[in-house]
């Protein structure tokens, strides 16, 4: 059985709060019935996200991140804290008896993240699927992907670094023994790599978002043309950026 | 009393638990970190359901909460906070 056609949106650079809103927006379109639908995505101004178990106090340092004018949001997924900024966000959000969603939540991860694996295969990279939620190249992790199911939907989102400054991530990111700070940067450096190290070369946002559109229309069985999210959806999104998102309740509850 | 514990099991991802407890009761736990839980919700009932319970065998009993309401856990094992709970209350 032939699937669904996926629909593409592109929204490329907004802020964290519209970024997490307009995930969160799609998420409630495609469980009152939209299409299936994949989204590239970027962030402006740079942003820190942690993830929905973590103590903001526990991984931010929010006066450091204010300081140079880096938003901090707290995401609707589990996971790790993650500084957004020369990078490519992909959101993918599918029913969960969606086939792609697959028996269990590793295959799911597996599943939604292959298009992005395809896309790095366009550059060249021979990257692969590391469970639960990594895409690593070789011995470095170069994706980090993360999962929420809400109103019989899943909702994947993914980071894929092109390029990678440890040192600027961490005057932003807390590390459990300050003490041990450089030989956690160290140890990042060793095991994070990003698509510029791999090349050898700069990469744009343009140049990566259609190497990861060229990957996911390989593999999502049919993605239709790049379109803009819907009316409701861009309300829904600006809503849940200002209700959500940038409310201080949602960001420090934990 | 009040403690904090930072742990990591091997395979698995960072986690903290803050704990409040007097007696052998806890009276308030949080447990936050990298994992992921699905669904959320069903973690922080799990989570809230355990204050007011008895620190001895706590995890088993978070284990039970989780399953209850068919809560997926990656990269933390409810048994884990065991470890930190043994950690904890072994810094008094």
């Amino acid at each position: 059985m032939a699937l669904e056609e996926f629909r593409f949106l592109e929204s490329a650079y907004n802020d964290a709060f519209f970024n997490m809103g307009l995930d969160e927006a799609v998420l409630d379109s495609v469980a009152y019935g939209a299409r299936p639908t994949l989204r590239l995505y970027a962030w402006e101004p740079k942003a820190v996200s942690i993830g929905y178990f973590q103590g903001l106090k526990d991984e931010v340092d929010e006066a450091a991140c204010k300081a140079i004018g880096v938003d901090v949001v707290r995401r609707l997924t589990g996971g790790g804290a993650v500084y957004h900024a020369d990078e490519l966000t992909y959101s993918i959000i599918v029913p969960e008896k969606h086939p792609l969603a697959g028996k269990s939540i590793l295959e799911s991860y597996k599943n939604l993240s292959a298009g992005l694996i395809k896309g790095l295969e366009e550059l060249g990279i021979n990257a692969f699927f590391a469970p639960l939620n990594d895409i690593c190249w070789q011995d470095k992790k170069i994706s980090g992907n993360a999962q929420t199911r809400r109103k019989g939907c899943i909702l994947q989102h993914g980071t894929l670094l092109l390029s990678v400054n440890a040192e600027e991530m961490f005057s932003l990111l807390k590390v459990p023994n300050e003490k041990l700070k450089d030989k956690v940067i160290e140890s990042v450096k060793a095991r994070v790599g990003s698509v510029s190290d791999i090349l050898g070369r700069g990469i744009s946002y343009k140049e990566a978002a259609l190497a990861a559109e060229t990957g996911f229309r390989a593999v999502l069985g049919s993605l239709g043309k790049k379109e803009e999210a819907t009316g409701l959806e861009l309300e829904n999104a600006k809503k849940s950026a200002v209700n959500r998102f940038q409310n201080t309740e949602w960001t420090k509850r934990r | 009393m009040k403690g904090s514990y930072i742990g990591k099991a091997p395979g698995s991802k960072l986690f903290r638990v803050s704990l409040e407890w007097e007696g052998q009761t806890v009276k308030s736990i949080t447990i936050k970190g990298d994992f992921f839980a699905h669904p959320e919700q069903g973690f922080e009932e799990a989570e809230a359901s355990l204050a007011g319970q008895a620190l001895p065998g706590l995890g088993a009993m978070f284990k039970k909460e989780l399953e209850d309401r068919s809560v997926e856990l990656f990269g933390l094992s409810p048994l884990d906070l065991d470890v930190a709970l043994a950690a904890i209350l072994s810094g008094v």
